[in-house]
């Protein structure tokens, strides 16, 4: 219980800064978001292979734990 | 046994056209939320912007592992600790990855990854006090250098601890009354694996509505231990004018081991508590393997947000939570348990305590939950043009394992299609809380019997020991430091280059507040990546051939309805033309035994397959897969340059020969035992394979007959040198010609090819060869030469496919030489002499090429080989065929 309280604590102070950080930007005021260092994941190939190998080697829910995982050994 | 996959549903944020739109880079899919995800969603499935297709290779390079001992010092005659040479070659990784994404209507879309790894290298198998005397010295066989470790779990049988059950060993060797030293130093016990591969496909289908989206997926992993089938389903809502866009998916994965249980450590290794729970089984089949079977099944959830704040900043955040059941636990990993048997202490020192260490196959809980939260920021810096990229995650689960990570990327544009991105990543978790390095528990390790003599149950106490208890030092408490550098060329024409290196270092101090595992768990790792991508929006824009097709002007061009078997087949058109392709091959052997043309039996093969002496294993299968990238440039309209990198993998199964002598007979007993383990495991290995580079010249081309001649040198870059797994205290040594990745030897390609095309007919013919130009590779040999004579004919079915009929003739010599190194030969593959011979083949293909639409110019071809007579050199293995498929785009 006590983890799903700490879990939802911190959602709760996640969605707050996201209200109060909000403004209203119309269409074409996102020239600067649209640029592709701007995009939440610049670089999903290279992303995806990271949390591929870390996955296999830390016990954190991150990423995918697929690599080599089925001996384990790896 | 770390793993669990599935495709994530991540749903691309863009529609249609979107990718056109200003707003859609910034709402582009939650794939980082997504990549985050408890284990279930994979980070490969990302949503691409627009149509594409990406291939990339990585190798993973683990560094050495420093491993100790209880020794006898050398010079003072004590006993003490100390480290011990570390022959053993770290885990490697080669992975080759490939994705595309299409359109197939104007709402609907079709994403595919294949994904595959194939790894081999040394790992820990248990960890123990280093005075307990594991990882004892292997002295060189003239017995004067120390020239690794032998895996053996543990090096006395018995072992000593103080009365605080410290671990203790004599000040001098063998003198009780010396007085006694604790040393609490651990080390790991390494234990080497063969190569093995992994693949993975997976799919998703999207549709989209203007603001919403739904997708559902699926796929497959596969290895020879281990096979997990996922599937998913996920919706997108846009919000806001697009300023919010939310997403919830769930996923199920439900996943298959079946390890074989390496007989070499079975010794010394208790499997008993999975025995007994039904969970081994023993095929007399195969060498009697004992095989460890568990079944665990994953159900994910995630939901997810991102928003963009103003119009210099976005975020987004998320939370997930995973449930997970079966059987968790890694087949190959034990924990070692010292057993203190109260009635046995005649040799205790004063005041402790003897014992007796034994490993027991580790045990984990066989339920966990997870959950994830997660947040990331983005920030535009406008005086640099840059945007920096934050990322928090936190993770816990009740295995008790809670962890720390962040990250921070800078992306850097350069101007002129470069992008310079810099990243930094810190990472903390704690110990699972059976978490152990090591156990003692206060009883006797004695085998029970029943009235009738029968083994029964367990010979220990399970309640005397924790109900779970692992020594992975994936679940002990440690930190972990990374950094790293991706650079992207993006090209003109839709294409862009990317490479990245990180190096990685996991250290115990590094944990949050202290407290973290010992250094001698201590690792690092390097990794580096290459990628192509191809934009095919980008490339139908940008004109070319492709805007030629879209104008129904060309569809087959001279020497391009070759079929896929054949290569350098065609010129580009003009110069400053581009050509991007991929092109698989697949073969397989399996079936008779031959010598020259025909069949022969397990008899004839035992007594000649094997030079002077007898055989004892034949190949059962030998597959072989090739994946390649066909780069071709036209820097005039006479010459194409063409480039092809390679990555090859291949299997093979082996089998007992009926009538061999028994091995133990003939054989060193210790190399004996290496049979079994050949037919247990098979044979498994890939990585990059040689790289071609071609320059073809036109030498005739008018109306219907067109000629070129195609110069080619093939570079060494595929390994010639992987070995098996040292085991029962022999070396593996190289393993068969066949499976080695490369020559070895830089090549010449030479090759003449004459197309012709009249109405809906096309024809061709080609003459080629391969000739190596050094005597011998590295590791002493070199494969034979090779001369290969086609002929085809196509007819146009429609205007946009064509069927075509091939025959072709190969002739390749044996090899040269043989291996410098150790090789065990049990079966004719081992030697040169059974390798190349002459062989007639007949192919059946169909060409297409999409004749409008986005997707316009792009070509698909398949071709199946069938053999029609085999004339091999010595002993090989039957063909069963061929199978090339090739996809291609000029533009």
């Amino acid at each position: 219980m006590e983890l799903i309280k700490q879990a939802a604590i911190r959602l709760l102070l996640a969605m707050c800064l996201f209200v109060a950080g909000c403004t209203v930007v119309q269409p074409w005021e996102r020239g600067n978001l649209a640029k592709s260092q701007m995009a939440l994941e610049p670089n999903p190939l290279q992303t995806g292979l990271r949390a591929h190998i870390n996955g296999s080697r830390e016990a954190a829910a991150v990423g995918n734990a697929a690599q080599g995982g089925g001996c384990g050994c790896y | 046994m770390q793993r669990k996959e599935a495709v994530v549903v991540a749903i691309k944020a863009s529609k249609g056209n979107g990718h056109k739109l200003p707003e859609n880079a910034s709402l582009l899919a939650l794939t980082s939320a997504a990549l985050v995800l408890p284990g279930l969603f994979s980070p490969l499935a990302n949503a691409a912007e627009t149509d594409e297709v990406d291939f990339q290779y990585s190798h993973y390079q683990e560094g050495k592992r420093s491993i100790s001992s209880g020794i006898i010092d050398p010079v003072s005659g004590d006993n003490t600790v100390a480290g011990i040479k570390n022959t053993f070659n770290p885990i490697e990784v080669d992975s080759l990855h490939g994705h595309a994404n299409v359109t197939l209507t104007d709402r609907i879309k079709f994403a595919f990854n294949y994904t595959q790894d194939t790894w081999g290298g040394a790992t820990p198998i248990a960890t123990a006090p280093a005075v307990f005397g594991g990882n004892a010295e292997l002295v060189s066989a003239d017995g004067l250098t120390v020239v690794g470790a032998t895996p053996y779990l543990q090096g006395f049988n018995q072992v000593l601890l103080d009365s605080k059950l410290n671990p203790v060993q004599f000040a001098t060797p063998f003198d009780p009354t010396s007085g006694l030293i604790r040393n609490n130093q651990l080390s790991h016990t390494l234990a080497t694996a063969s190569p093995e591969t992994r693949k993975q496909g997976d799919f998703k289908l999207t549709y989209e509505w203007d603001e919403v989206a739904l997708s559902g997926g699926g796929g497959i992993s596969v290895e020879d231990d281990y096979e997990s089938r996922f599937g998913n389903i996920g919706g997108r809502w846009d919000l806001n004018q697009k300023r919010t866009t939310l997403n919830l998916d769930l996923s199920y994965t439900n996943s298959d081991t079946h390890a074989t249980l390496n007989h070499d450590t079975l010794p010394y290794i208790d499997i008993k508590a999975y025995d007994l729970r039904g969970q081994i089984d023993t095929l007399s089949s195969v060498a009697d393997a004992q095989i460890l079977h568990g079944n665990r099944q994953d159900w994910g959830t995630h939901f997810g947000v991102s928003q963009v704040l103003n119009k210099d900043a976005l975020m987004s955040a998320d939370v997930s939570y995973t449930r997970s059941t079966g059987y968790m636990a890694n087949p190959y990993k034990a924990v070692s348990v010292v057993f203190i048997d109260p009635g046995q202490q005649t040799n205790a020192p004063p005041g402790g305590f003897e014992g007796r260490l034994k490993a027991l196959l580790e045990q984990r809980p066989d339920e966990r939950n997870q959950w994830n939260l997660g947040g990331r920021y983005v920030q535009y810096l406008h005086n640099l043009d840059a945007a920096l990229h934050f990322d928090y995650r936190f993770s816990a689960d009740d295995w008790g394992i809670q962890a720390h990570t962040f990250e921070a990327d800078w992306v850097q544009p350069l101007g002129s299609g470069w992008t310079v991105t810099p990243r930094v990543r810190y990472y903390s978790q704690d110990a699972a809380d059976f978490y152990t390095p090591w156990l003692v528990s206060q009883q006797a390790y004695k085998q029970k019997f029943d009235a009738k003599g029968h083994a029964v149950g367990l010979s220990y106490d399970p309640g005397k020991l924790p109900a779970n208890f692992s020594s992975d030092q994936r679940l002990s408490g440690f930190g972990a430091l990374s950094g790293g550098i991706s650079v992207t060329k993006r090209f003109a024409k839709g294409l862009s280059l990317e490479t990245g290196f990180e190096y990685y270092t996991h250290q115990g101090s590094f944990k949050i507040g202290g407290g973290g595992e010992g250094s001698y768990a201590d690792f690092d790792y390097w990794v580096a990546n290459a990628a192509l991508k191809v934009d095919l929006a980008a490339l139908s824009l940008g004109g070319g051939s492709i805007a030629n097709a879209h104008a129904g002007h060309t569809h087959f061009d001279h020497g391009g309805q070759a079929p896929a078997g054949v290569m350098f087949s065609h010129m580009l058109h003009q110069a400053g033309d581009f050509m991007v392709g991929y092109r698989y091959m697949y073969g397989n052997q399996s079936g008779n035994m031959l010598h020259g043309t025909d069949p022969v039996s397990d008899q004839a093969i035992v007594a000649n397959g094997c030079g002077l002496n007898p055989c004892f294993l034949r190949p059962g299968s030998m597959t072989m897969h090739m994946h390649m990238l066909d780069l071709m440039y036209a820097p005039t309209d006479w010459l194409t340059l063409m480039l092809m990198p390679q990555f090859v993998d291949m299997s093979m199964s082996m089998g007992a020969l009926n009538g061999a002598p028994d091995p133990q007979t003939v054989l060193d007993f210790n190399l004996s035992q290496h049979i079994p383990h050949h037919i247990q495991s098979g044979h498994e290995t890939g990585g990059i394979g040689d790289l071609g580079m071609y320059a073809m010249f036109k030498l005739f081309d008018k109306g219907i007959h067109h000629v070129h001649a195609t110069a080619g040198l093939s570079a060494p870059t595929g390994d010639v040198d992987i070995q098996l797994a040292r085991n029962h205290q022999v070396d593996g040594g190289f393993i068969d010609y066949g499976m080695q990745l490369g020559s070895g030897t830089w090549d010449f390609k030479p090759s003449l090819t004459y197309t012709g095309q009249l109405d809906q007919l096309s024809w061709g013919t080609q003459a080629n060869g391969i000739v190596r130009m050094d005597s011998q590779n590295k590791s002493g040999y070199a494969l034979g030469n090779l001369f290969q004579a086609t002929a085809w004919g196509g007819y146009n079915l429609t205007h946009w496919l064509i069927a075509s009929v091939r025959g072709i003739y190969t002739l390749q010599d044996s090899i040269q030489g043989q291996f410098n190194g150790r090789i065990n030969q049990f079966g004719p593959m081992d030697y040169p002499s059974n390798y190349g011979g002459q062989y007639w083949d007949v192919g059946f293909g169909l060409s297409a090429v999409v004749p409008s639409g986005d997707l316009a110019g792009n070509r698909l071809s398949v071709e199946w080989l069938q053999p029609v007579e085999d004339k091999v050199n010595g002993y090989q293995l039957e063909r069963d065929g061929a199978l090339s498929a090739t996809w291609s785009v000029m533009f």
